[in-house]
């Protein structure tokens, strides 16, 4: 059995550079095979969807009245996911919380590529992709312009502005630390970041500005992230369709966002922990308080599924309340306990202090949450639809291969984004590691880890 | 009498800090400060105004709004669609396209003018600097005549710096 690494518990300000930059260093060939196999899975993804464009929409398991499934599912998801990236970055800013400085770039990072990966999706489900643009406004002989009545529109505008903000955001955080991974590269990488770090000096004027942007874009970041799934959920909750026409869709998806989008991030930190070598910038300080925020997100999610119930039984509609009895015990009814048990139940054990420093648990809680929040938007999404206010027009829904290996696709294009930012990018901020430096040296000298 | 650049190394921003306030206070040519991290402390010690990059953001917060009603309202007398009897001008979902793109053009301005404001894009490294301003050391980069050079030096030097160096500008 391998030893242990040995820990510094003391960092200094260059130890944590080195820390950092030891990620950034070339990498072997497992990462290089695990890329080239994410980027292949995107290959054969790539490959359906022109087919499906060739094609039309007839490739896919979409059939009245269930014509969003599958690919709205993962558009929602994806947009979840990024969430936790900006209550990390941002609101946690805001707030002042130590923990975050470890977290928030690879959160920030997470948010980019799953907004990336979430855009798709859209496009993915249009049946005559070429004609996206119809969504923005723009002059036109027959002038013909978008409903602004229409969530979908405000959903593009939404969705757009927070991929242009993150990416701001994101980027002004990457300058100085690009400037100092500049300072020891070598080859190419020097020449890259060089050019990437824009004469970055770390100047007080610079400091200055930068400090006050930073701060406002936080400031400005916050409400928007709270609207995009807010907007996400009108999608929804604007239609009459049973199943989704709710007032309360807008906090409980925003909830369901960061729920699952932390989660993810857990998901995502702990392997790479180990495989990075990174135990001495993330602690059992961290991890704690990422599972308290999945628990008490959890919690917030559960309430709304029980408020949701309790208004469907008290409003007394009773074909709302049939779309409910079929949600939770009709054919897709499996589904929807799937989703409370991982969303609700199994997320309970995190009340436990032992399992929240417990690496192995929380990885496998955490990836019981990314698949019971995938299901929920599935139960609301599609099988919202199958059962409509006409009982002839009833269907069911099933996807076809298409569909699966898109979806199975966008899992790879995230995580090969992701991995190539890793090697290529500073994945941990150092600027704002040496600014809390004090509280990572109380963590890791309290750190008590288990199951690395 | 030639200009020469000192530099002045230190280990903490707290003696940065100190050295900046003596060389205020004495008056002795003009200085630059170097940090790894921002600093609260060198930011009073230097005591410059507020970032005007707030008012950047705010104008970019603004017209972003006033694209967001002229798209809306125009586009909506563009192509006159009557919703279910509904009013032309639905405001409530023109709140959100305005909010959107008060955001959206918030920080792009203040991206934009954080850029501008800081000098960068930079083709040219500042006087005195060093890659260790960057890592774990802050700076100090005073520019003064000959003749006050060692007083200069003698100042950093009771202020903490671990080293201190002259180069020629």
């Amino acid at each position: 059995m391998a030893a242990a690494p040995k820990i510094n518990r003391e960092p200094s300000f260059r130890d944590i550079d080195r820390s950092v930059l030891r990620v950034m260093e070339p990498a072997g060939r497992a990462y290089w095979a695990w890329v080239g196999f994410c980027f292949t899975l995107v290959g054969i993804a790539a490959a359906l969807w022109m087919r499906q464009i060739y094609s039309g929409l007839g490739v896919t398991g979409l059939r009245q009245p269930v014509m969003w499934a599958i690919y709205i599912t993962n558009f929602v998801f994806w947009v979840g996911i990024a969430h936790s990236g900006t209550l990390i970055s941002a609101i946690l800013f805001l707030f002042r919380t130590k923990w975050r400085t470890a977290v928030y770039r690879a959160a920030e990072t997470m948010t980019i590529f799953a907004v990336a990966t979430a855009g798709l999706f859209p496009l993915v489900h249009l049946g005559r992709v070429w004609f996206f643009y119809w969504l923005l406004p723009y002059p036109n002989e027959r002038s013909l312009q978008p409903d602004f009545r229409s969530p979908l529109v405000w959903d593009a505008f939404a969705v757009s502005t927070y991929l242009t903000i993150s990416a701001l955001f994101w980027t002004m955080g990457l300058i100085p630390d690009i400037a100092n991974a500049r300072e020891s590269a070598t080859g190419w990488r020097k020449t890259f970041y060089t050019v990437l770090a824009m004469g970055w000096q770390g100047t007080d004027r610079q400091w200055r500005h930068y400090s006050m942007a930073y701060l406002l874009m936080a400031g400005l970041a916050t409400p928007l992230v709270l609207s995009v799934h807010s907007v996400v959920s009108w999608d929804f909750a604007m239609a009459i369709n049973p199943g989704w026409h709710s007032t309360i869709f807008a906090p409980y998806f925003v909830a369901g966002a960061i729920f699952s989008g932390v989660a993810m991030v857990m998901t995502l930190l702990i392997p790479m922990r180990k495989l990075l070598g990174i135990e001495d910038l993330l602690t059992e300080w961290h991890f704690d308080n990422l599972a308290k925020v999945v628990l008490l997100t959890s919690l917030v999610v559960s309430y709304a599924y029980i408020t949701e119930a309790f208004m469907t039984w008290y409003a007394g509609d009773p074909i709302e309340q049939m779309t409910f009895h079929m949600r939770y015990f009709g054919p897709w009814g499996w589904m929807y306990w799937v989703m409370v048990l991982c969303n609700c139940v199994i997320p309970l054990l995190l009340f436990s202090p032992r399992i929240r420093v417990n690496l192995r648990a929380l990885w496998v809680i955490t990836i019981f949450v990314n698949i019971g929040m995938w299901f929920e938007r599935f139960v609301i999404i599609a099988g919202s639809l199958t059962a409509n206010f006409e009982p002839s027009q009833w269907a069911s829904y099933r996807p076809s291969i298409t569909e699966i290996m898109i979806t199975v696709g966008s899992f790879a294009w995230f995580l090969g984004l992701f991995s190539l930012f890793c090697r290529f990018l500073p994945i941990f901020s150092m600027t704002e590691l040496k600014e809390g430096i004090v509280w990572l040296r109380k963590a890791l000298k309290m750190d008590r880890v288990t199951a690395a | 009498m030639s200009t020469i650049a000192i530099i002045g190394s230190f280990a903490d921003d707290a003696r940065c800090a100190n050295a900046i306030e003596e060389l205020r206070a004495a008056k002795v040519g003009e200085f630059n400060t170097f940090s790894p991290i921002p600093s609260h402390r060198i930011e009073h010690a230097i005591g410059r105004k507020k970032s005007p990059v707030r008012w950047i953001v705010l104008a970019g917060g603004i017209s972003g709004v006033l694209t967001g009603l002229a798209i809306t309202i125009g586009t909506t007398y563009e192509w006159r669609l009557n919703a279910g009897g509904k009013p032309l001008l639905s405001w409530p979902p023109f709140i959100v396209i305005c909010f959107e793109l008060m955001v959206l053009l918030g920080g792009i301005f203040g991206f934009l003018g954080v850029l501008g404001l800081s000098g960068i894009p930079a083709t040219e490294i500042a006087p005195g600097y060093n890659g260790r301003f960057g890592e774990d050391r802050f700076g100090i980069v005073v520019r003064c005549d000959e003749a006050e050079a060692a007083r200069v030096e003698s100042m950093m030097r009771e202020s903490g710096a671990e080293e201190v160096v002259r180069e020629g500008v």
